[in-house]
């Protein structure tokens, strides 16, 4: 325990975010300490799951949308784009999303994919590639008999801890993901929750993740950000948010007043 | 007038308007299913004596009155590749453009997208006319000028010209079922792909096109189906009358199905005496395109089902 709060590893600075003619992040300011889970919490629309993906660039992928301000990772400002390209910047920030997407692809072919991109022809290396990754998902005994069937007839929680696995497998350094437990059943939720406890504990993952559900922040996370109508209203140790947050909105937001 | 025989009033006039719905709806079904039961029958009985295996692998004989189709169906074979060379990859490039890259706002994106539109709804005798001028009289002739001293070589009706004719009337279905194919493939694919650091170019070639295989193939099928039935675009662009040999190289001439019956039907000798050939031949260019469609069907409802895993 004694790593933690001794590194940042994303430092965001007056990050202002315009979809099209809405302001959807107001000034933003936030540092994500490594080896950490943090949750980012809040209503519907508040703008979590966009400051989520300006952490690896997924916003460009939507019609006008502008972004200001900086985004420090590893010393570089990611949102200026001759200083880190989209490739690097996703094989240090890995995503995992709301609903299990694995390609119409064998289970071995969906986690070797990120590697096979990065121009790894080898058996024996994907092999071990595959193998760790599965296993750090927690679900390699399951699938190990199964490697080449496809990885969508695996169950919901299955599909979903194959995409973790996808995701671990190019050895990002922070992991991003946008309510990973909301399509899925109370069992298979847990299972994830617990997994993403592990990535962050023993294998030195920093988590980064969205979720509407404040029993689960408070379950999994080190520090959780609030967020309202786009501003950041408080950041803290979820310790400190769940049983004295400073803000009144933080406090009406988790004791279930709006939201 | 009480409220009650007012009522009364409004349910006779629905019950009359019901009636003639279901009227109107009864005969127009009847009429599409009489008719095409009727042509279906017509064809089968006079023509499926005549379909036997000779009759596949003969030539026409004694002025088209005996014998065989067999260079029409290797002429229409042959016919199919080449329009499946040219229009295929075409059709799989220009959809791919549409859906992935086009900017739908840009005069680019929508001039594109009218003329893929527009061509699917010219009529084909003006693709045929246009065929000609085009491929034979212009880019035949450019070549025979430029590389064979003017010797006419490429610049007459031919197989390749025929086949890149026919590829026009082709390429807008290929499109559209490739593009429908290719918009079948969910987003949170492309971002998965994209989040693990792929270009757009990898996204398309590994998650897009694997993803929408199926479809692109039953588009390829859909197109090659269409235009074994058409006639016109090939009608000045490289089908033979009749022809003593088949053809062996792209600027021979072939001949084709479904002119074939043409031919026979208005220009053969004795027009009377080849009528059970004209049905067999019908019927072999149904069965074709019959079995090109079914297969298109049982292609796409592969696809259904794995877009639902």
């Amino acid at each position: 325990m004694s790593r933690k709060g001794s590194d940042k590893v994303i430092v965001v600075r007056n990050l202002n975010f315009y979809y099209d003619s809405g302001h959807v992040l107001k000034n933003i300011n936030l540092e994500i300490e490594k080896n950490v889970v943090t949750a980012l919490i809040g209503p519907s629309g508040c703008g979590k799951t966009t400051l989520l993906r300006v952490f690896n660039k997924m916003y460009k992928f939507v019609d006008k949308a502008r972004v200001e301000g900086e985004v420090i990772f590893d010393g570089k400002n990611i949102l200026d784009d001759n200083s880190i390209d989209d490739f690097e910047l996703r094989s240090r920030v890995g995503m995992v999303f709301q609903k299990p997407n694995p390609f119409y692809l064998s289970i071995y072919e969906n986690v070797a994919f990120g590697p096979r991109l990065r121009g790894i022809k080898k058996k024996s290396v994907l092999d071990e590639i595959v193998e760790k990754s599965l296993r750090a998902a927690g679900i390699w005994d399951e699938v190990k008999d199964r490697l080449h069937k496809p990885a969508t007839s695996l169950s919901g929680g299955q599909q979903q801890r194959v995409c973790i696995a996808r995701a671990l497998a190019v050895e990002p350094e922070v992991i991003l993901m946008d309510e990973p437990t909301s399509a899925l059943d109370p069992i298979s939720s847990a299972k994830i929750e617990e997994l993403i406890v592990e990535l962050s504990k023993n294998y030195t993952y920093t988590v980064v993740i969205v979720t509407h559900n404040m029993q689960q922040a408070s379950r999994i996370s080190d520090y959780t950000g609030f967020l309202l109508m786009g501003e950041l209203i408080e950041f803290d140790k979820t310790e400190k948010i769940f049983t004295s947050p400073s803000d009144k909105r933080t406090e009406d937001y988790i004791t279930g007043r709006f939201g | 007038m009480g409220l009650r025989s007012y009522w009364e009033s409004i349910k006779i006039r629905y019950k009359i308007g019901d009636f003639l719905t279901y009227f109107l709806l009864a005969v127009s079904v009847i009429l599409i299913v009489g008719f095409f039961a009727i042509i279906l029958a017509v064809i089968f009985l006079g023509g499926y004596e005549r379909v036997t295996w000779e009759f596949l692998t003969q030539a026409p004989e004694h002025g088209m009155t005996e014998g065989g189709i067999f260079p029409a169906i290797i002429g229409t074979v042959l016919l199919v590749i080449v329009t499946t060379i040219f229009s295929v990859p075409l059709g799989i490039i220009t959809a791919i453009y549409l859906v992935e890259y086009g900017n739908k706002e840009s005069a680019f994106y929508k001039f594109v997208n009218g003329s893929i539109n527009l061509l699917a709804s010219i009529p084909t005798i003006v693709i045929g006319m246009f065929g000609l001028a085009f491929f034979v009289v212009y880019i035949g002739g450019m070549i025979d000028n430029t590389f064979y001293g003017g010797k006419l070589t490429w610049g007459k009706p031919a197989l390749i010209w025929a086949g890149l004719t026919m590829g026009l009337v082709s390429l807008p279905v290929v499109v559209s079922s490739v593009r429908e194919a290719l918009e079948a493939v969910p987003e949170s694919l492309k971002e998965a792909s994209f989040a693990l650091g792929a270009t757009k170019m990898e996204t398309i070639l590994k998650v897009i096109l694997p993803r929408a295989f199926t479809g692109v193939l039953t588009g390829t099928i859909l197109g090659v189906s269409r235009s074994t039935g058409e006639v016109a675009p090939v009608l000045f662009t490289g089908a033979a009358y009749f022809l003593p040999y088949l053809p062996s190289s792209l600027t021979d001439q072939f001949m084709e199905l479904g002119y074939h019956i043409y031919v026979m039907a208005t220009q053969s000798v004795d027009v009377d005496a080849t009528l059970p050939i004209q049905f067999a031949t019908t019927l072999v260019l149904l069965s074709i395109t019959f079995i090109l469609n079914v297969l298109a069907i049982i292609v796409r409802r592969r696809l259904r089902r794995e877009l639902y895993v």
